[in-house]
């Protein structure tokens, strides 16, 4: 197992010029939760470093204190060796800092040519013409006076990263700009990103996809809890090196989840039935799932599965088609029907549809059974023990039954999440995207209770995108493209072939 | 969206005119040039106050104390008049007021943070009692000729109160679609977070917005004292409630980022119309109200279901658009999803 | 959303000033403190609470209903209607109720099934409310019904529909022992709302719709089927506000209670409810709605005018808004200062770096 390295600073020599930017000693504390505890470190004109670390480690509080969004609790930053204080962004912008959010801050009813060209310092006509070039070679194609809401995630994303080229700044922060690009548009900013690097800009680039950090970065830091755990010249790090890093100190690695047990005998009535359902973002989908099986469903970002899901639960009413959950037909669905009919969802975006931030975390939990709690009245004791009994089987750290969830871990928020539709004692349960954005140790924790679940006769139907998750986890396959589902024979339930079935490509199971 | 808005505004004006026609044919007098004129007339206090509370409502917020301010005005200006000061000092003074009017209102949601809705409904109680103070509680029932004068001059055979308002609407239409000042407007309603770290003056736009809403009532207060002659007690009341149904009417969203000052005209107009129209119509007074609130729920009821359709259509599109990049997106995923190994 | 053990201090807080608020009016004017003055004092105010209390569980899911004034007069003109077209007085209690409630119901269904504003919703329903009560009976005297009462029109305009049964208008001014009538009301449907909030699960789900209502649909919760039920129950406290006040003015108006919105809201927000939803309580608002209420009254007594107590009141709004605002910056400000000062000493005694 490789070591991990200190921290070091590698420009500690006296006689060099001082880095372009550099945090010394800062700690950022919200709401009573330090989320970075004294770290340091520095960018150097003309560099690409890279920033990794998991969910909840603070990436995204440090490079907003860099670019003047928050201001750190304790701790200096310096320009050039010359200590700063941004009382807000535009102070940021004004001494050459400028961030290139992960999620991109559009007015949507404002034109593209407004949103690109708001808030620059001058004559806005004089941008015009470098506006248009940065658009062509980075891709974006829209009409100029389309409404900037209409435009697909990856075009907004665009719009932003042509603001921050347009601000001249010397410092560019990158948030996870290419979770939603396409391989042109990524190898176009790369391109964009070197050019700039060798005009003595410095960049600052945050991303999960370690390849693209391995490819790009001069130097690579790895923030885990609030401190800097590594920070070296990438071309003497290994992916595994970085994967090491990022892991919580003590866990030990493992390599791949625990291998699902497939249970012997099946009942002959599936726990979810599927006919022909047809939506917007899909055509005839048929499947089952059984009682105490793993199916999973693989596919790509924007196949259409989340949408499927919801189509099932009765989210979405404008379905057609037939949904049957543990032998009842459910021709009117909604959360509520399915949840009483026997099926949980774990939803994709925990923020937006899974977990109340602004309440205690055993709200969330017991929300999805206050039927159960008592009639009239709630019985707060009951509430307690629901809480409890699933605080401790899935490991959910809370420091007090009032902590607010928002101030939970990503990982012990999904556990949350969980546990609220586990309370409901579910027959299937459907998880979407369980894994995405938790550490590893949460990882293993929700593999196990996949795990624990079909032991208990529990049907469960994972949503992934990470192809090896779903191939280890799953009984069977189900792959998703262009709105049609197919299954993968388990013959040919390798990661390439089912690779190329979710690419659509020839040799998968999708015709 | 901005289609739906200009939409919004011609079909408002569109309802307009065929009502005018249809109650024109019931009761032709109601199509002398003289009763439009002074419908236009009429609504000038109501369009003045809507135009000032669009400034707030494109920034996400709200002021329901844009009628006491303008009512608070009208009685600094016939206090002002009263006690011998020149009618231009003392339109001066009129616009100062509301101008402080606004400010306070202004300080109190920028600097405190106070919930817009709170700050201008404590602010609506001070300034009637305010205007109560000052007047004793007794109507200014004696005004000076010289500001009636103003109301009552003419150029073309139109009021010149109405050219001066309709000049200000379009000057200000003009202004909100040139000046970058103004478009932070719609930048902060849109995306206050977006506008702030793009480096817009988010508190400066919103405390302008208010300090305008109060400007505005100001004005309208002026013009109010100029037609009316008198100043009684219940002065604005209940007319920024009517202020927002206008703006909201013309295709002011609530949630900030669309609209224009045209929008207030036609929405002021259309309400100020519907009441002639239900005079002419020998309709007692108090419908007024349930037909004026019923429009206003018809309308955004109307409007929900059409940007639903809207909605539905992008998303159809977009999932057309999804399908044709899937195929590249896949190779970057692939290509990631086999490096990438556990730990993301 | 603000922390629960704030929320408990305030209304300890709202107590105390209570207390303080009628010690000082006390001493002030001795004869302001006699226990059957204040209790028969609250007749005047009511009814404000009455709409304080419904109000507070829909700004709770983060909703709002500036309507529920015109629902008051709209009851009251209904239930002056009723009985003058021949129904038992009691009988159109009820109606002039079911109606109050039906109206909110309606309010609830605009706002369950569009995403548009509620302010906006209840913007338009107020003008629709209170247009329909004036113009009723104009409407139902064309249709041939002596729908002025009594007095015919000219009376109707000055007084409303009067000559209301003796039992009824006695309602009011009634009481048991000290406590008048419509102070039994207020403590009673306080009571009722306060166990519906803070024990049901229905209460719960109105915190759950208010903190986020796509988790709360996605958690199963029926937030349609909610959200009518809360705007129901708001316009029912309103239109018994309405009943009230007719019974205590002697007369049916539609007009009545419409000066009482600033009051209204207030007290909420005075009593601790966050206007963007997701916390509140019912002892808060009713707490609030007594200071306000009392101070009123104290202030009408010392002879204040009339006209200044509006100032007074949108100050205590804004200033109370400002002044816990600040409170909750400054105590994060303070707790962070505090943890990070706790982390520095934790690792400095722990003898290493951190990490």
């Amino acid at each position: 197992m490789p070591e991990v390295n200190q921290a070091t600073d590698p420009s500690a020599n006296a006689g060099v010029a001082p880095p372009l930017v550099s945090l010394k000693g800062v700690w950022k504390v919200f709401e009573s939760v330090p989320v970075l505890r004294g770290i340091s470190f520095d960018l150097k004109a003309g560099e690409i470093h890279a920033l990794l670390g998991g969910n909840g480690s603070g990436k995204s509080t440090t490079v907003k204190i860099l670019c003047g969004a928050h201001k750190p609790t304790a701790g200096v930053i310096e320009l050039n060796g010359q200590p700063q204080t941004f009382d807000r962004p535009s102070d940021a912008h004004a001494k050459g800092i400028y961030m290139v959010p992960q999620e991109p801050h559009i007015f949507a009813n404002q034109t593209v040519r407004e949103n690109l060209l708001i808030g620059l310092a001058g004559d806005v006509r004089a941008y015009s013409e470098r506006c248009e070039r940065l658009a062509r070679e980075l891709g974006l194609t829209c009409d100029f006076s389309t409404c900037a809401g209409e435009l697909s995630i990856a075009s907004q994303q665009l719009i932003e990263i042509i603001r921050g080229l347009l601000r001249n700044a010397r410092v560019l922060i990158f948030d996870e700009p290419t979770s939603a690009l396409t391989i042109r548009e990524v190898k176009s900013l790369f391109g964009q990103m070197k050019k700039l690097s060798a005009d003595g800009i410095g960049i600052f680039f945050i991303s999960h996809r370690l390849n693209e950090v391995l490819e790009i970065s001069d130097r690579v830091s790895v923030l885990r809890d609030g401190v800097f755990v590594l920070t070296a010249a990438t071309a003497t790090l290994t992916t595994n090196d970085l994967v090491a890093a990022m892991r919580p100190a003590g866990s030990a690695p493992t390599n791949a989840p625990e291998q699902a047990q497939s249970s012997a005998a099946r009942s002959p009535t599936p726990t979810l039935e599927v006919r022909n359902l047809s939506g917007k973002m899909f055509h005839e989908v048929s499947f089952n799932v059984f009682p105490g099986e793993v199916v999973g469903l693989a596919g790509l970002v924007g196949a259409g599965r989340t949408e499927l899901a919801e189509a099932i639960l009765g989210i979405d009413q404008h379905v057609s088609g037939d949904v049957a959950i543990d032998g009842r037909a459910a021709p009117a669905r909604s959360p509520r029907i399915c949840q009483r009919l026997g099926l949980a969802y774990v939803p994709e975006d925990r923020h937006a549809h899974g977990i109340f931030l602004e309440l205690p975390g055993a709200q969330t939990i017991s929300a999805s059974i206050l039927a159960r709690l008592g009639r009239p009245f709630l019985s707060a004791k009951r509430e307690a023990a629901v809480v409890a009994q699933f605080v401790q089987r899935l490991g959910i750290k809370l420091s007090s039954p009032t902590q607010l969830a928002r101030t939970l871990s990503g990982g012990n928020q999904q556990k949350a999440v969980l546990a609220k539709a586990l309370a409901a004692l579910p027959r299937i349960i459907i998880l979407d995207e369980p894994t995405r954005g938790i550490d590893a140790q949460a990882r293993q924790d929700v593999y196990r209770l996949i795990r624990d679940l079909t032991a208990q006769g529990v049907g469960v139907l994972v949503i992934s995108s990470e192809l090896a998750e779903i191939i280890d986890l799953s009984d069977r396959i189900l792959v998703m493209y262009r709105g049609r589902v197919a299954e993968v024979p388990r013959s040919q339930a390798r990661i390439d072939q089912v690779s190329a079935a979710v690419f659509g490509m020839a040799g998968g199971a999708a015709a | 969206m901005n289609r739906i808005v200009r939409n919004r505004e011609l079909l408002v004006l569109a309802i307009l005119g065929v009502l005018i026609v249809v109650i024109g044919a019931i009761s032709p007098n109601f199509l002398r040039p003289a009763t439009l004129i002074n419908i236009v007339n009429s609504s000038l206090f109501l369009l003045l106050i809507a135009i000032g509370e669009m400034f707030v409502i494109l920034t996400r917020g709200i002021d329901v104390s844009t009628g006491a301010m303008a009512g608070l005005a009208a009685v600094i200006l016939g206090v002002s008049l009263n006690a011998g000061v020149p009618l231009p000092v003392a339109i001066v003074l009129t616009l100062l007021t509301g101008l402080a009017a606004g400010t306070v209102n202004a300080v109190g949601v920028t600097a405190f943070r106070v919930p817009p809705i709170i700050m201008t409904l404590g602010s609506l109680g001070v300034y009637r009692g305010l205007m109560l103070l000052i007047t004793g509680g007794s109507w200014i029932e004696t005004i000076p000729h010289s500001i009636k004068s103003v109301a009552a001059f003419r150029v073309a055979g139109v009021p010149a109160l109405i050219w001066i308002s309709l000049a200000i609407a379009v000057g200000v239409a003009f202004a909100l679609k040139n000046l970058k000042q103004a478009r932070y407007l719609y930048a902060v309603g849109d995306n206050e977070e977006g506008a702030f770290l793009l480096g817009i003056p988010v508190k400066a736009t919103i405390f302008s917005a208010y300090c305008l809403s109060g400007l505005f009532a100001g004005a309208a207060a002026v013009v109010f004292v100029a037609q009316i002659g008198f100043v009684p007690m219940q002065t604005g009341s209940g007319q920024e409630l009517k202020a927002i149904a206008a703006v909201v009417l013309g295709g002011v969203s609530l949630s900030g980022g669309t609209g224009n000052s045209m929008s207030a005209v036609v929405g002021a107009l259309f309400l100020t119309a519907v009441d002639s129209m239900m005079i002419f119509l020998k309709v007692p007074g108090f419908w007024n109200n349930a037909v004026g609130g019923a429009i206003l729920l018809a309308v955004v009821v109307i409007d929900y279901r059409i940007r639903c359709t809207v909605r539905d259509q992008q998303q159809r599109a977009r999932a057309k658009e999804m399908d044709q990049s899937t195929f590249e997106k896949n190779s970057a995923a692939a290509r990631s999803a086999s490096v990438m190994g556990k730990a993301t | 959303m603000i922390q629960w053990k704030w929320l408990r201090s305030w209304e300890a807080v709202l107590a105390a000033a209570l207390v303080v608020e009628l010690l000082v009016l006390g001493a002030i004017n001795p004869a302001f403190l006699s226990v059957e003055n204040l209790l028969f004092s609250t007749s005047d105010f009511a009814h404000v609470i009455l709409g304080a209390l419904g109000l507070t569980l829909v700004v709770i899911t983060a909703g709002i209903d500036i309507s529920g004034v015109s629902i008051m007069g709209l009851a009251s003109i209904v239930l002056g209607l009723s009985w003058v077209a021949g129904a038992d007085i009691w009988v159109a209690v009820l109606i002039a109720l079911a109606v109050g409630s039906l109206a909110g119901a309606f309010n609830g269904l605009l706002v369950a099934n569009t995403d548009v504003n509620p302010l906006v919703l209840t913007l338009g329903s107020m003008f629709m409310f209170a247009g329909i009560a004036t113009g009723l009976p104009g409407v139902l005297d064309l249709l041939g019904f002596k729908a002025y009462g009594a007095g015919g029109f000219a009376a109707y305009q000055y007084e409303g529909i009067t000559g209301l049964p003796k039992s009824f208008t006695a309602l009011a001014h009634g009481g048991v022992g000290w406590v008048p009538n419509p102070l039994i009301a207020v403590l009673l449907f306080a009571l009722v709302l306060s166990l519906i909030l803070h024990r049901t699960r229905f209460g719960r789900y109105l915190y759950l719709i208010g903190v986020n209502p796509n988790v709360a649909r996605y958690s199963g919760v029926p937030v349609k089927s909610v959200l009518v039920a809360v705007y129901t129950l708001s316009a029912f406290g309103a239109a018994m506000a309405g009943v009230i006040l007719t019974s205590y003015f002697t007369s049916a108006r539609s007009d009545l209670g419409s000066e009482a919105l600033l009051n209204i809201i207030t007290a909420v927000v005075l009593g601790g409810t966050d206007i963007l939803g997701g916390s509140g309580t019912v002892l808060g608002t009713l707490l609030a709605g007594l200071v306000l209420g009392f101070l009123r009254q104290g202030l009408l007594a010392l002879g204040v005018s009339n006209d200044v107590i509006p100032v007074i009141v949108g100050g205590l709004l804004v200033g109370t808004v400002a002044m816990k605002l600040g409170l909750i910056a400054f105590n994060q400000r303070r707790g962070n200062r505090r943890a990070y000062q706790l982390e520095i000493s934790e690792t400095r005694e722990g003898g290493g770096s951190p990490a």
